[in-house]
């Protein structure tokens, strides 16, 4: 069996608001004229990790289906002449980057993933094998325009951010437990999302073989 | 953190020159796989180095043009049960299909949408090599495959896996070249890694590649392996090379007292490759360095597997190629020409990529 105790925990649920709105809420979080070239995950997956303050010894471990649909959509749009900061903006694990790199915090371990319906499973598992006393699992996505129309996009925009320790904090939110067990079942990134935004507990199968338990105080 | 040793069961690649021993072969030869291709394929632009697998274009087809060298690739990963919740996979890369999705934007077609996005390219890929749902996707640009090891390693350690799959691709499209044209690290040169001169240039190669790791059983051993993540700029490291430092600095006890030889990075950009050999030069100052990107291109998140595979094949064959490229080499370490691996008692095998993102591992016989 895997455990973590949740130390910290941050969410964010914009619901409808579109992109331009989730800039002007989100912009003061960050240092003045940071945020011109954020995408909107960016700032939502930055606000909510922020807080969390990623030390270099902790594991970061970031969970994003679809990552920077907005960026991606544009930079396919900007050719024949494409666009260099879109490209690099576009690339998967860019909405950490986007705030690690402004506060120039480095970090040892940083490990994005990328999945379907076993991908909250998949990252709660990397959270789980680290080594590290602290890490930090965070995740989330933007809503789409053309993409989604293919599938290839998140019909949802959210963030969160957690910190998961191995020693039991003073007043920990909860405790995280993986354990192998049959059964099959499946946990997409924004049915955790919902789980964690609710505080609401959870045991069942969340892929062939495993089981998670989710409670809080 | 040290992480624990694992044994690799099986590896091998499939870059365009080949298989791991048909690859190191013609590295041996002194043969690039690179060719000028016009960095939008059939829309045209600038001929860039690229190296293709088995003469396909860059443009995606539908089905990918790709696919039947991960089918040839998956023909030679032995076992079977891959991704049970014993036996799961990991499938790292940086591209997946994404010369799929600048088809989609060009011409509209649904059918590219199937293998568009990391996700939906995995679940076309898990269906068609007929493997389990437990199968993670691993993707940080250029250190991919360096994360699939690890976390592979961390499941064994974890005793919840029995063995792990790690399998790798990367195939180019004018989404990619286009993307690196555009940062003007792609041009019409070829690469010359660790080599001075007056400009860098990077190619860019197809790869796909997988390892077998397990807990005991294998020839081969990673003995320890690190990341690093600057988290500086986007594009650049910090100028002073101590985000390679770090990393290498991460490689703990197995690599002290060894007699190493270094695979490095080196994809022929100056800064970048002048930082790697000082960074080697102050943490391993006997052992010489190497690099292949300038035959194979720069397999991007499939290059840290696509090289190991190699490095394998140049241990078994008692050979390590020298950097392939022309021009004065970046210090008296670096290695111009093939030297005995005999000499040595294992390689460190390192990658970068965007975000100032370092991993490297610690390959010996076991």
């Amino acid at each position: 069996m895997l455990e973590r105790f949740i130390q910290q925990l941050g969410v964010d649920d914009p619901g409808a608001a579109k992109a331009a709105e989730i800039r002007e809420r989100l912009k003061g979080r960050f240092p003045p004229g940071a945020t011109r070239r954020m995408t909107t995950l960016g700032l939502l997956v930055g606000s909510v990790l922020e807080p969390l303050s990623p030390q270099e010894g902790d594991t970061l471990v970031y969970a994003t289906a679809f990552a920077e649909s907005g960026a991606l959509e544009s930079f396919l749009d900007s050719f024949p002449g494409p666009s260099p900061t879109l490209f690099q903006t576009s690339i998967h694990p860019s909405a950490v980057q986007q705030l690690m790199i402004g506060r120039q915090h480095p970090v040892r371990e940083f490990l994005p993933l990328s999945g379907g319906g076993l991908l909250a499973f998949h990252a709660l598992r990397a959270a789980l094998v680290s080594a590290a006393p602290r890490t930090v699992l965070c995740g989330g996505e933007e809503r789409g325009t053309w993409l989604l129309d293919f599938g290839l996009a998140s019909p949802r925009t959210f963030a969160f951010a957690l910190a998961l320790t191995t020693a039991e904090p003073q007043s920990p939110l909860g405790r995280v437990r993986l354990e192998a067990a049959p059964g099959d079942g499946e946990l997409g990134l924004p049915a955790l999302f919902d789980l964690l935004a609710a505080r609401r507990p959870f045991h069942g199968p969340v892929a062939p073989g495993w089981r998670l338990e989710l409670a809080w105080q | 953190m040290a992480v624990p040793a694992v044994r690799i069961a099986a590896c091998g690649c499939l870059p365009p020159l080949g298989d791991a021993a048909a690859t190191h072969a013609a590295l041996l030869r002194g043969e690039r796989a690179l060719r000028p291709v016009p960095v939008r394929g059939r829309e045209g632009g600038d001929p860039v180095p690229l190296a293709l697998v088995a003469d396909r274009a860059l443009d995606e087809t539908m089905p990918p043009a790709w696919l039947p060298t991960l089918a040839e690739l998956w023909r030679r990963v032995p076992g079977d049960g891959w991704g049970s919740p014993r036996r799961p996979v990991f499938v790292t890369g940086s591209n997946f299909g994404v010369g799929g999705l600048y088809a989609l934007r060009r011409n509209g077609d649904r059918e590219f949408a199937r293998w568009g996005a990391p996700p939906t390219c995995t679940e076309e890929l898990r269906q068609a090599l007929g493997w389990g749902r437990d199968v993670s996707i691993l993707s940080h640009a250029c250190v991919s495959a360096h994360l699939g090891l690890l976390e592979a390693t961390r499941l064994l350690a974890a005793g919840i896996a029995d063995e792990v799959l790690v399998f790798s691709f990367d195939f180019l499209s004018p989404f990619v070249a286009g993307g690196f044209h555009a940062l003007k690290i792609l041009n019409s040169d070829f690469p010359a890694p660790f080599r001075e001169r007056a400009t860098g240039a990077i190619g860019l190669g197809d790869g796909a590649a997988f390892a077998v790791l397990t807990r005991d059983r294998g020839e081969w051993r990673l003995e320890d392996q690190t990341l690093y993540n600057e988290m500086h700029h986007f594009t650049a490291n910090r100028p002073d090379g101590s985000g390679f430092d770090a990393c290498l600095g991460g490689l703990g006890p197995a690599a002290r007292g060894r007699r190493l030889w270094y695979k490095g990075h080196g994809t022929g950009t100056l800064e970048a490759g002048r930082m790697e050999v000082a960074a080697v030069g102050r943490a391993f100052p006997e052992a010489p360095i190497t690099g292949w990107k300038g035959s194979l291109g720069h397999t991007l998140g499939s290059c840290g597997l696509v090289e190991l595979a190699l490095a394998v094949a140049a241990i078994r064959a008692g050979w390590a190629p020298g950097a392939i490229g022309t021009g004065d080499p970046m210090g008296p370490r670096v290695a111009t020409t093939a030297f005995a691996t005999a000499a040595y008692d294992g390689v460190i095998c390192a990658s970068n990529a965007f975000g100032g993102a370092h991993a490297a591992f610690l390959l010996a016989h076991a």
